[in-house]
């Protein structure tokens, strides 16, 4: 079985270099649509319009993004005349929307942190993303950062998906499990606010309806990197102000 | 049942034209129509339910027919029951039942088709439908600890929109459990577990220690009533619905929905736009199977192979979004084609890409083939016999792993598969190893299909007006990375959506999930669960 | 001390007849009361009578009277046989009083009679003569009167009519035990002047090599019938499960035991054996101790579980008896002596613990209604004193420190160790083996009694009963007791040794203090070599330790190797606990500080987020053990004798059954051939003698044919 070893060996690091530098290899982040200036109020309009969860909002000649809402179906950019402006990155962590100031976790645990990730009705893209933390090409381990199969040993809980009525208890039960000084990220636009399942007799419309949220990260998914810069928020090593790195244009 | 393979196999597939005649020496004078797209619609008299489970039987046995799924709808005055079944290389038969509203009970197909098991179940649940003879109702979509009784919410008058607050909490919830071994108890797995990194769903493991007897899933923790909130949605918006229940599969699932809208609309999509969704398709395939190798080298404890193969996933993911900017192939299906064209330089980026990602996916086969120790905990290790995949009616690589032909690209072919040479990989074992030999052959087939379609893509438009504003019902059907998955789609004349309906892989096979864990060693569990490498969110909706 | 010992024993014999006498004049509400008072002045004067002799190191000599032909009885108690009263005043002194409060508490009418208390009695003195016997006469009437009293208590049970043919099997098996036993010390006395052991010992040791062979098999295989030894203690767990609750400890805790003294008396005592005697101990003390081992494991029965432990116990012991009779005849005095007081000590340790375990287990059965681990759990919150007591118990049995079982089994793995100092490689090879099977034993003996407590008290109550509410009256202090001298011997090793070493040294000819101590500190020629302030070091530490404050030695066990492995083993519990208290409390007052401004929330269990744990969802004693189960399939050969599954609509399951048997493996490779083997010859004479006159005419020709031609020649 020695092989493996070498074959392991022999394929070099691959990981990131993340935060201590910037990932510009195509197709690390999807982008996402921008405040866009339109030339005349009926194009911003028209881009509030076409966006099937509300997330643009128009003023004037100006459109405003929710990024929140945004599920990324990319009409705003491909079925326009005059399409939105969309930006490429991924610090996109955030807080929620009710809150001016969430607190980071304690600095001890800057260093290491401890996460549980509950699929409170994920489509499987947002969970997907999340497994991708463990992918050598990320390796979420060299920064200190752990999964953990029980809420008992947890310093964040990750939720993704809506949360369908069913996970509800559960997820209650989790967040209770929880030692205290925890700390609470949503990620993906459906934990934030639903998405496109929305608010309906099986969907609580997001992990705010029935917990406080900390974090948020949103997309529909938010690629790895994004959840990545959450985490390092929820540690303190990032903080929520910190410019963000324009990549590649793309208007 | 002896020689079913033999239908299935293509050598003498039936027209509909021989069934039809069949069918009316056998049932009397009952005339199946042959629709316009090639399908049969066999009505069936609101008086003469009792036929139901002898023509099905005589269908899925007799004639070889698949079992496709059930879809019940509730019409202003009546209910109407579709019965899906597909004649491999020939078409769909839809035996349709209607009935008046105030019927409550129809006879199960579970004797005769026990595919049926879990769709009956779903309809009684969630529409409130009796099945007669069903040993097994109720706590299935609406867990019985959450929900009191009476709520059918697949009902035109139960409103989707307002929160139901009126819960039951049932503090005398007890699993059903059958084993009968002294000492024997059972494990809960789940539905939170697994570091977090496993989707929601709860195992029960009836075990007496070392030994599980048996290992039963409890599923819907993550049902988000996909098909309730779609109705009265604009197809449009319905649309990101379809794409968005199961993101790993997301590509062939708007693709069936769109064939099933323009189906209603009546268009037909240029064939630029069929080629690249074809290619499309393939790519999300590819992908699926790269992360799914991925999981089951995961499962063995095999963590430098795991790691090979989830980078190749990753590389994937990125070539996706650098080719259509969204790693899961989001917003770009929309009925009547593609919502943008590709440049010539960026297929030619994606063909470098695949390429790639194919010569790393048979460096690992290779090296897989030769590792013993991996090779030990995959063989002989939840094992589905041909005869269970077929009376289950399993789909996709796991179904094919277990002598199930049924592919729907060949069977029954979409968006122009026809045009394009491909292998369907087909394995008798049933083990675990079987399945993975699968994927690794059907992704090296997904390759040459991107292949082929780049060779043979014409220049064209790859999008045609498509407004849904004709009232109508149809299926639109594709071969998902998991298996076989149909969307059913009415609208109503305004181009909204009244029943929408999607029967996807995962949905059937999670059925025969506990037939492959059945008296095996805990430290298997994980293995047959990547194995089978079904998703949750699909079944759950 | 004569005078005292003599009183004590005629103090003795009266207190067990006053006893009987007072419950036969008191009536049946006051039995109780009489037996655990005169249960518990017995026990004391036993323990007097033992303790005298020890510290004195003087035995006990007295004459009954003289029979014609079976010369004189006599009474003699040497420091042996002290050991032996010692660990039976030990044991009866909790078992009168967890009697008594049992019998109170309990109230089961048909238990307190004047039948019960003779019985009672009538076995204490039995037991008492048997180790106070001088001479093989005396020796073998006690010995038959123990094995019948022991069959009489079994087999009484007015309430529960249970497994009656457990105490005949175990009559059977011992019958058969005493006529070997009686055989072969006729076979010593052919050679003695008369049948008094000093006559006896005289003899042993000009025996021919094949009537030494003979004497010592007969005698291992009688005295391994009560000691439960391999091939023939199937009796053992059969009979322990059927005897009543308040009866198992006196079996376990003293009536095992004499198994050994017979053993340790005819073989060490009075024959000189060669080291393929010890051998055969050795390597059939090793095979009961796995055997044992695996069947306590994986065994769902609390009573049935304790015998196979005890089992297992008694296999460590004889296993170390064997190493002592190798090393003997090998002229390793001082390895002998270690190997003797490794088994002596366990022989204490193993009746210490295991009548507290069979007391609380007898405890659980009353308060609960049931034996069943799988029924069980959850007791720690329904009677948290014995839990605590109990789980000393299973500490101790696991040779966890600071309790007892850890000082005797490192004792006897470093016998096994010592095996180095021999010449032949061969039986070095058997010695290894062994001393592999004896780790093995002693890691399964922590699986198996984790998952006893873990089963029993702790996690949820698995079965459909209720406590018993009067069961929480019963006096825990027998049991407690118990614990404490668990404790205690576990952490003063070097304070019984010194009082083992009284039986030990005229044994093996070496003194274990002296051996285990001494000579490495004093400035012996041996010792020339090593720099005197390294000696003056360890001196202090492990001789001189604690002299200051308490009379006594010190507190380290320190073993030095021979010349040709000059290694130290040294152990010594003492410290270890001192060191631990004092860890918890540093450890205990930093977690005050560093938490003195948090609070405590308590959360319900984490099961997943599934809506409720219930106790069907928790593992089984069987779930636990089934892994041990598995690995030694190739021992255990279960048979599945059922597995069906119900369907209904042909494909829904409904019910799954299996169910499995296992043959004991000591029964299907030794005893089921021998079985069928018998079998067929009796077959096979009987179809001899069908009664045809013509036959029979046949046979006496083919007889006398047969004399003819085997006396042509002569």
């Amino acid at each position: 079985m020695s092989f493996w070893f070498w074959h392991g060996l022999r394929k070099g690091i691959q990981s990131t270099r993340y935060p201590l530098g910037i990932e510009d290899s195509p197709g690390v982040s999807p982008g996402r649509p921008v405040n866009t200036d339109f030339s005349t109020v009926e194009e911003a309009q028209r881009a509030a319009d076409i966006c099937p969860t509300g997330a643009i909002v128009a003023h004037d000649r100006s459109t405003y993004v929710n990024h929140g809402k945004c599920v990324h179906c990319q009409r705003c950019l491909h079925s326009l005349q005059s399409p939105m402006n969309w930006k490429a990155g991924y610090e996109w962590a955030r807080l929620p929307a009710n809150q001016t100031e969430s607190l980071p976790l304690p600095s001890p645990f800057a260093k290491s942190m401890h996460i549980m990730v509950v699929d409170a009705g994920d489509c499987g893209a947002c969970l997907h993303e999340v497994k991708q933390l463990n992918n050598p090409l990320y390796n979420m381990h060299r920064l200190g950062f752990f999964f953990t199969p029980t809420p008992r040993s947890a310093d964040l809980l990750l939720v993704v998906g809506p949360v369908s009525e069913n996970m509800r208890g559960p997820l209650l039960k989790t967040w209770e499990a929880m030692p205290t000084s925890r700390k609470l990220m949503a990620v993906g636009s459906c934990a934030i606010s639903g998405g496109v399942f929305g608010k309906s007799f099986m969907c609580a419309g997001g992990v705010g309806q029935v917990l406080d949220v900390d974090f948020e990260v949103p997309g529909n998914p938010p690629p790895p990197l994004a959840i990545l810069h959450g985490l390092l928020v929820v540690a303190g090593r990032k903080s929520l102000k910190s410019p963000e790195p324009i990549l590649k244009g793309r208007s | 049942m002896a020689d079913y393979s033999s239908h299935i196999a293509g050598g003498s597939a039936a027209s509909l034209i021989d069934l039809t005649t069949a069918l009316e020496e056998r049932f009397g004078n009952r005339v199946a129509q042959v629709t316009e797209d090639g399908g049969i619609v066999l009505a069936l008299a609101p008086s003469e339910p009792a036929t139901l489970p002898e023509l099905c039987r005589f269908l899925f046995w007799d004639y070889g027919c698949l079992f496709g799924g059930i879809t019940a709808e509730e019409q202003p005055s009546r209910w109407q029951v579709h019965y899906a079944f597909l004649l491999p290389a020939s078409g769909w038969i839809d035996v349709t039942i209607s009935l008046p509203l105030e019927t409550t009970a129809l006879p199960s197909l579970v004797g005769d088709v026990h595919a049926a098991d879990w769709h009956e179940r779903e309809i009684e649940d969630l529409f409130g439908i009796h099945f007669e003879n069903h040993p097994r109702l109720g706590d299935f979509v609406l867990h019985d600890q959450i929900w009191r009784e009476g709520i059918d919410p697949m009902r035109k008058r139960f409103a989707a929109d307002h929160p139901q607050l009126e819960r039951k909490v049932d503090l005398e919830w007890q699993p059903l459990l059958v084993v009968g071994d002294p000492g024997s108890f059972a494990m809960p797995v789940g539905p939170v577990y697994e570091g977090g990194i496993g989707e929601s769903l709860h195992f029960l493991l009836e075990t007496v220690g070392e030994d599980v007897i048996r290992a039963v899933p409890r599923l819907f923790y993550k049902y988000r009533a996909v098909e309730k909130i779609a109705e009265g949605k604009s197809v449009l918006d319905a649309l990101l619905l379809a794409e968005r229940f199961a993101a790993t599969s997301a590509f062939a699932h708007s693709l069936a929905f769109c064939q099933a809208a323009e189906r209603i609309a009546g268009i037909k999509v240029p064939p630029r736009a069929q080629a690249l969704r074809v290619l499309l398709a393939e790519l999300e395939r590819l992908r699926h199977h790269a992360g799914a190798i991925a999981a089951i080298c995961e499962s063995t404890a095999l963590a430098v192979s795991a790691a090979q193969a989830a980078m190749i996933e990753e590389k994937l993911l990125r070539a996706t979004c650098a080719f259509t900017d969204h790693r899961y192939l989001f917003g770009l299906n929309t009925p009547g084609g593609l919502c943008r064209d590709f440049e010539p330089e960026k297929c030619k980026a994606l063909l470098l890409a695949v390429d790639n990602a194919d010569g790393d996916l048979q460096v690992l086969e290779n090296r897989l083939r030769y590792s013993s120790s991996f090779l030990d905990r995959l063989e002989e290790v939840g094992v589905v016999n041909g005869e269970s995949a077929r009376d289950l009616n399993l789909v996709g690589p796991i179904g094919r792993a277990s002598a199930q032909q049924c592919d729907l690209r060949r069977a029954c072919p979409y968006s122009g598969y026809e045009q394009y040479a491909f292998e369907v990989p087909c394995e008798t074992e049933g083990d675990g190893y079987a399945r993975l030999r699968v994927l690794f052959a059907e992704a090296v087939q997904s390759k040459k299909l991107i292949h082929r379609v780049v060779e043979k893509l014409e220049q064209g438009p790859v999008r045609v007006a498509c407004d849904v504003q004709r009232p109508g019902a149809a299926m639109g059907w594709v071969e998902a990375p998991r298996g076989a998955a149909l969307h059913w789609l009415r609208v109503n004349e305004k181009g909204v959506v009244e029943r929408y309906r999607a029967i996807t892989p995962s949905f059937n096979n999670w059925l025969g999930f506990h037939m492959a864990a059945e008296n095996f060693a805990f430290q298997d569990f994980p293995i047959i669960l990547a194995t089978f490498g079904l998703s949750a969110t699909e079944c759950d909706r | 001390m004569a005078l005292i010992t003599g009183a004590s024993l005629i103090a003795f014999f009266f207190v067990c007849a006053a006893a009987v006498l007072f419950s036969a004049l008191l009536g049946r509400a006051r039995i109780p009361t009489v037996l655990a008072s005169a249960g518990v002045l017995a026990a004391l004067l036993m323990v007097l009578m033992s303790i005298t002799v020890l510290v004195t190191g003087q035995p006990f000599n007295a004459a009954l009277w003289t029979l014609d032909g079976f010369g004189s009885f006599t009474i003699r108690l040497d420091p042996l046989s002290s050991i032996f009263l010692l660990i039976s005043g030990i044991v009866y002194f909790s078992a009168s009083l967890y009697v008594g409060s049992f019998l109170k508490r309990h109230g089961d009418a048909a238990y307190p009679s004047l039948r019960y208390t003779s019985l009672y009695f009538a076995l204490m003195a039995s037991v008492v003569l048997i180790l106070l016997a001088g001479d093989t006469p005396l020796f073998l009437i006690s010995w038959e009167c123990m094995s019948i009293l022991c069959f009489l208590l079994i087999n009484y049970d007015p309430i529960r009519q249970s497994d009656k043919s457990a105490g005949y099997i175990m009559l059977a098996m011992s019958e058969a035990g005493f006529l070997a036993v009686a055989v072969a010390f006729i076979l010593v006395a052919r050679f003695a002047a008369d049948f008094s052991f000093s006559a006896l010992r005289a003899a042993g040791a000009t025996l021919s090599p094949q009537t030494m062979w003979s004497a010592f098999l007969l005698g291992f295989f009688g005295f391994g019938v009560k000691a439960g030894l391999v091939p023939v203690n199937f009796w053992l767990p059969r009979s322990y499960t059927a005897a009543p609750p308040v009866f198992i400890p006196v079996f376990a805790g003293i009536t095992l035991n004499l198994g050994f003294y017979g053993i340790l008396r005819l073989n060490a005592d009075l024959m000189h054996t060669g080291y393929g005697a010890g051998l055969v101990a050795l390597i059939v003390g090793s095979v009961t101790a796995l055997v044992g081992i695996l069947y306590a494991t994986t065994e769902g029965d609390m009573k049935t579980m304790l015998a196979h432990s005890s089992i297992e116990n008694a296999g460590i012991i004889v296993a170390a008896i064997g190493a002592f009779l190798v090393f003997r005849a090998f002229s390793e005095p001082v390895a002998a002596a270690l190997a003797l007081s490794a088994a002596l000590y366990h022989i204490v340790n193993h009746s210490v613990y295991k009548t507290l375990l069979f007391e609380g287990a007898g405890h659980v059965e009353a308060a609960t209604g049931t034996r069943e681990m799988d029924q069980l759990g959850g007791l720690a919150h329904l009677l948290p004193g014995l839990s605590v007591v109990f789980l000393v118990g299973c500490l101790a049995i696991s040779a966890v420190p600071p309790f007892n079982g850890f000082v005797s089994e490192w004792m006897t793995l470093q016998t096994m160790l010592r095996s180095a100092v021999l010449t032949s490689t061969s039986v070095r090879i058997v010695f290894a083996l062994c001393g592999a099977a004896l780790a093995l034993t002693a890691a399964l003996a922590v699986t198996c009694f984790v998952k006893t407590y873990a089963m029993n008290f702790l996690g949820f109550r698995r079965g459909a009963w209720e406590l018993r509410p009067e069961s929480k009256l019963v006096s825990k202090f027998p049991m407690a007791f118990l614990a404490i001298v668990c404790l205690l011997m576990g952490i003063l090793p070097t304070y019984i040794l010194p009082l083992l070493n009284e039986g030990v040294a005229p044994l093996a000819g070496a003194s274990i203090t002296t051996a285990l101590v001494q000579p490495f500190f004093t400035a012996t020629p041996e010792n020339a070599q090593l720099p005197p302030a390294f000696l003056q070091d360890f001196h202090n530490l492990g001789a001189q330790a604690g002299r200051r404050f308490i009379p006594g030695r010190g507190l380290v066990v320190l073993l030095r190797g021979g010349a040709a492995n000059p290694v130290v083993f040294a152990m010594s519990p003492s410290y270890s606990i001192i060191a631990l208290a004092v860890l918890f409390v540093v450890a205990w007052f930093g977690l005050r500080r560093l938490t003195r401004h948090r609070t405590l929330t308590r959360r319900p269990v984490w099961a997943g987020g599934i809506p409720r744990l219930l106790p069907l969802l928790t593992y089984t004693g069987t779930g636990f053990s089934n892994p041990v189960r598995v690995v030694f399939q190739a021992i255990f050969r279960p048979n599945i004798v059922e597995d069906t599954r119900q369907t209904v609509a042909a494909h829904f399951r409904t019910a799954i059954h299996r169910k499995r048997e296992e043959t004991h493996v000591v029964d299907r490779l030794l005893l089921k051939p021998v079985g069928i083997a018998v079998e067929w010859v009796a077959n096979f004479l009987a179809r001899m003698h069908h009664g045809k006159l013509n036959a029979y005419v046949t046979y006496v020709l083919a007889f006398f044919l047969l004399v003819l031609f085997f006396y042509r020649g002569g």
